[in-house]
């Protein structure tokens, strides 16, 4: 049951300097090689009429996820919307409730990065900077 | 005007119905299409260090609010049970085990942003690699 990502990024910033970076990686379940097992499945969320921060990831209700201990969770979130003067602010909170901006994902713009989700608290949430209709995909792959 | 683009792959056979994803962006600055300018990379190796942070971006030159940036991150140890505990500001993000990579939009708007990484467990030692895009910094003046 495996689960592999890839990503290469290509750049001219520097015309000069070829940059590129190409990276792929299969999901293992924390400390081991053995496949991450559960995934929540590709979900999509659409926002509308609201420029709140919203909880996109209750970790209290996916009770599947191993809390607390050795995880290697992935998640992934993809604004589908193709106006890069939209986006969504994405936002993590610790055990304590306090929350940090993780940073924003204009159109098109995606993520792919590692979960903690220890604790009841530690939630993902997203705002929508716009009240039109705005849409994110997303899917958590975890232990 | 540069072009940066990030292409995603990713692959799941978990379900009987398999997860394909295939994603990307040209990444550009917040809320216009004029492509990101700065492109920062670079290599190093942290060693767990007592449970103390050992290592933090320097990158952090605050931004400003609503600015856009990237960042890429990859753990290039290959002992499966040393991992890199990423935390924006004094908030755990996840751990990146051996081979993970991450890439995310980094919202540096103050010097609260800042991304710190730390090797675990006891004994580990974890060579990692990054690369960063962002909008001009404002240089510094004259002294």
């Amino acid at each position: 049951m495996a689960t592999t990502a890839a990503i290469s990024i290509t750049s001219d910033i520097t015309d000069s300097v070829p940059f590129s970076v190409n990276a792929s990686m299969t999901m293992y379940q924390a400390g081991t090689t053995l496949d991450l097992e559960e995934t929540t499945g590709l979900a999509q969320r659409t926002f509308s009429g609201n420029t709140t921060q919203v909880v996109l990831l209750d970790v209290s209700a996916l009770s599947q996820i191993t809390a607390g201990g050795a995880v290697a969770h992935k998640v992934y979130i993809r604004n589908t919307g193709t106006d890069k003067t939209k986006g969504f602010k994405v936002f993590l909170a610790d055990a304590a409730d306090d929350v940090e901006e993780i940073g924003t994902l204009f159109g098109q713009d995606w993520l792919l990065m590692p979960w903690l989700a220890s604790a009841a608290a530690e939630d993902i949430m997203v705002q929508p900077s716009s009240e039109e209709k705005m849409t994110i995909e997303y899917a958590v792959f975890h232990q | 005007m540069a072009t940066t683009t990030a292409t995603l792959t990713l692959s799941s056979d978990m379900l009987s119905s398999p997860i394909s994803i295939s994603a990307s962006s040209t990444l550009m600055k917040a809320g216009i299409t004029e492509g990101l300018e700065l492109i920062e990379m670079g290599r190093g190796t942290i060693t767990e260090n007592d449970d103390s942070k050992t290592a933090e971006f320097g990158l952090g030159t605050a931004l400003g609010v609503d600015k856009a940036a990237k960042l890429f991150l990859v753990n290039k140890a290959t002992d499966p049970t040393f991992y890199i505990d990423v935390d924006i500001h004094d908030t755990n993000i996840g751990r990146l085990y051996a081979g993970d990579w991450m890439f995310i939009p980094w919202g540096i708007n103050d010097e609260a942003s800042e991304i710190v990484i730390e090797a675990e467990p006891v004994g580990a030692t974890c060579p990692y690699e990054f690369a960063l895009f962002q909008e001009p910094q404002t240089l510094v003046a004259h002294s």
